[in-house]
């Protein structure tokens, strides 16, 4: 199935819960939905659409909202899942029940940005080291590093 | 009664720190649990405050087996932001160099195999034959490691007839050597016995979990990124997909073997068929707003790019998912009813780049809760001496 | 005339322990890449052993992430005099092209003393040889 045929038939499924569709290159399309739509979007694409795998999971800081790309791909297409939620109010529903290879990547989301995933079947923190300072996210735009001085063994203190 | 076993930071066999916490029951593993962070630069916060064509060199050190293929990856995605098309004579000769990596990254897996199930000397050839390897990316692009030949709009530097022929003439011998490898890991049934059985993953469990490259593709599952999604030139080269049907270790190591051999394949023919002409175009200096995704195919496996651009000369946001992270929650289910002592081999099956973790595992007695550090490679030596005292699996054979 | 024997064995034949603070894995392929029958470093006595109790030299490679930071300290404290600790790699030495990310301290000599830089990105196995045959001549 190409890439008309895919957007065809998620229209006729999912029909009003997307808000914007995009196919910029050949393999390549883009869907909006919104966030408390995103659990049944998933498993319309994993059982229906034949997307089961997903590559990662992005998260980018948009100024006002948290914009959160879910990437699927499968032998004929690529297909991104994008959705939205405002700062005041991070939070967003896990997928992990209906693909469980997802949790890694909503692990570092929460240690990123600070985004709350809820229902989350381990919330631990993923990358960063067990001593870091909580309430800083590094991938905010907002948050910025200031490098101490280094000491040169040998040279002027 | 059960043990917790920490395999820690600091492991002798071979790369990154990572840290892995098993709970045992006697000698065998049932649950496994994995601590990342060892490895964390920090990198996607640093791409923001670099130029387009710094950030190559960037993405270039993110690993250092399969740095080329971060490289490309990026500069794909990047070449279709600007809307700039690289001449044909640079796509050749940037996946010519891709397919030398991949040659380099097999035959360094081989040689890890050969040494975690005991086989020094297999290590030793496989890596004497990978200096050829490394001499040919040498001549071509000025360094063992880290090649920087990619540029936003092609390759930087370009290849005579002489480098041409003698390309052709080592692929010869490498060709050789592999073929004498076959047979030798054909007819020693006690390599294949120690591999056979070991860590175990079914079809069902590699799709759920999306795990990626060799490690999929040996669970009979015919995912590869260079099939599916053709990027380069790879819709007009003929190979075929390699996979293996067994799901465990001895599956991985044929599925390897066999791209090897592919790999040859597709060298030669991009060699015989170089077109003629400009080996880049100038790229300019800003992108306009857009976002695009790339894909490629590593020699671990799928490796994803996210960039996003907003107009300037750097980047908005560059998300890297490399094929090791894929492969972890995999690995957790490999180790479960498996021996401690089979721990290194599942381990350096998926390939792992942790730059991927050092591993040191450290048994915590459940009943007193004492801690004791076992370096892997005692560990290595128990599992070892194991072996040599259990009977040999008759009906364990080379499928290739 | 003890000492003199002891300082003689040290310098004909160290051995080493690979140490790994977060590379990119080049440098440690190289390393490693030294054992191999091209460029054999075994043949001048260097070993490469699993535990920080039998080393006499460091060979590190990596910029030092702070998760690992801590790890570094207490595997250079259980490692027994005399040491020496080689910074393999341009990371290792400065930070390479990570310098300036939040989770890098920017070099191994903020962290434990070293005694010798090799350069290099990655630095060439011969290049590592030299470094160790210039530690053994100050010996």
């Amino acid at each position: 199935m190409n890439d008309t045929e895919i957007i065809e038939k998620a229209r006729t499924l999912l029909g009003d819960k997307i808000l914007e569709v995009s196919n910029p290159a050949v393999r390549r399309i883009f869907l909006k939905v919104d966030s408390k739509d995103l659990l049944k979007a998933v498993e319309v694409l994993k059982n229906d659409l034949g997307f089961a795998y997903v590559a990662t999971i992005s998260g980018l800081d948009s100024g006002e909202s948290f914009e959160i790309i879910y990437h699927f791909g499968n032998a004929f297409s690529q297909l991104n899942l994008r959705t939205q939620v405002p700062k005041t109010d991070p939070h967003v529903e896990s997928i992990c029940p209906v693909i469980p290879g997802a949790i890694l990547y909503e692990r570092e989301l929460q240690d990123m940005f600070g985004l709350v995933v809820d229902n989350i079947p381990d919330p631990r923190p993923l990358i960063l080291p067990d001593g870091w300072p909580a309430g800083n996210y590094p991938l905010r735009k907002d948050w910025k590093y200031e490098r101490p001085p280094e000491k040169i063994p040998g040279g002027k203190p | 009664m059960k043990f917790t076993v920490p395999i820690g930071p600091q492991h002798p066999a071979l790369k990154e720190p990572i840290s892995l916490r098993m709970t045992l029951e006697g000698e065998v593993i049932r649950d496994a649990d994995l601590r990342l962070g060892y490895n964390h630069r920090g990198l996607e916060k640093l791409a923001e405050e670099k130029t387009w064509l710094q950030n190559i060199y960037v993405t270039e050190r993110i690993c250092g087996i399969c740095s080329h293929s971060h490289a490309t990856c990026y500069t794909q995605g990047v070449e279709k932001l600007m809307e700039v098309e690289p001449p044909k004579r640079g796509i050749y000769l940037r996946f010519l160099v891709a397919e030398l990596e991949r040659v380099h990254s097999h035959l360094l897996w081989l040689g890890v195999a050969g040494h975690e199930a005991g086989f020094d000397t297999f290590f030793m050839y496989t890596w004497r034959d990978r200096e050829v390897v490394m001499d040919i990316l040498e001549m071509v692009s000025g360094n063992r490691v880290h090649y920087a030949i990619n540029t936003l709009g092609g390759v930087r530097r370009d290849i005579d007839d002489l480098q041409k022929k003698k390309i052709l003439d080592s692929l010869d011998i490498l060709r050789k050597r592999s073929q004498y490898y076959l047979k030798i890991g054909a007819n020693e049934p006690s390599f294949v016995a120690r591999i056979a059985g070991v860590g175990r993953l079914s079809k069902e469990d590699a799709l759920a979990l999306c795990a990626v490259g060799p490690t999929a593709r040996a669970s009979d599952i015919a995912q590869d990124v260079r099939k599916d999604d053709p990027y380069g030139m790879y819709a007009e080269v003929p190979f075929e997909v390699a996979t293996a049907t067994t799901c465990d270790v001895l599956g991985r190591v044929v599925v390897r073997v066999k791209e090897l051999m592919e790999s040859y394949n597709i060298i030669e023919f991009l060699l015989k068929n170089l077109p003629d002409g400009p080996v880049a175009v100038r790229a300019p200096r800003r992108a306009k707003p857009n976002e695009v995704v790339s894909r490629y195919e590593a020699p671990r496996g799928e490796n994803i790019h996210y960039i996003k651009s907003n107009g300037t000369d750097k980047p908005e946001r560059l998300k890297v998912r490399a094929p090791t992270l894929a492969n972890y929650p995999a690995t957790v289910v490999m180790l479960k009813n498996g021996f401690i002592a089979d721990i290194p081999l599942i381990f350096a099956a998926i390939d792992p780049c942790i730059c991927c973790a050092e591993r040191a595992v450290t048994l915590v007695n459940a009943r007193s809760g004492q801690e004791r550090v076992v370096l892997m490679s005692e560990l290595r030596r128990q599992a070892q001496e194991r072996w040599k005292k259990a009977p040999p699996k008759k009906d364990a054979v080379w499928p290739l | 005339m003890l000492q003199r024997i002891v300082r003689w064995s040290r310098k004909k034949s160290p051995w080493i322990l690979h140490l790994n603070s977060g590379a990119c894995n080049a440098c440690d392929i190289e390393v490693v890449a030294a054992l191999t029958p091209r460029f054999d470093v075994e043949r001048l006595g260097v070993l490469l052993r699993a535990t920080p109790r039998h080393a006499d030299v460091i060979i590190a490679t990596g910029p030092v992430t702070r998760q690992i930071k801590d790890r570094i300290i207490r595997i250079y404290e259980q490692t027994p005099d005399p040491k020496f600790v080689i910074a393999v790699g341009a990371c290792a030495m400065s930070g390479c092209v990570y310098r300036g990310a939040y989770n890098i301290m920017g070099g191994l000599d903020q962290v434990i003393p070293v005694n010798i830089y090799v350069p290099g990105c990655p630095a060439r196995p011969d290049a590592i040889l030299d470094g160790v045959v210039k530690l053994l001549g100050t010996l």
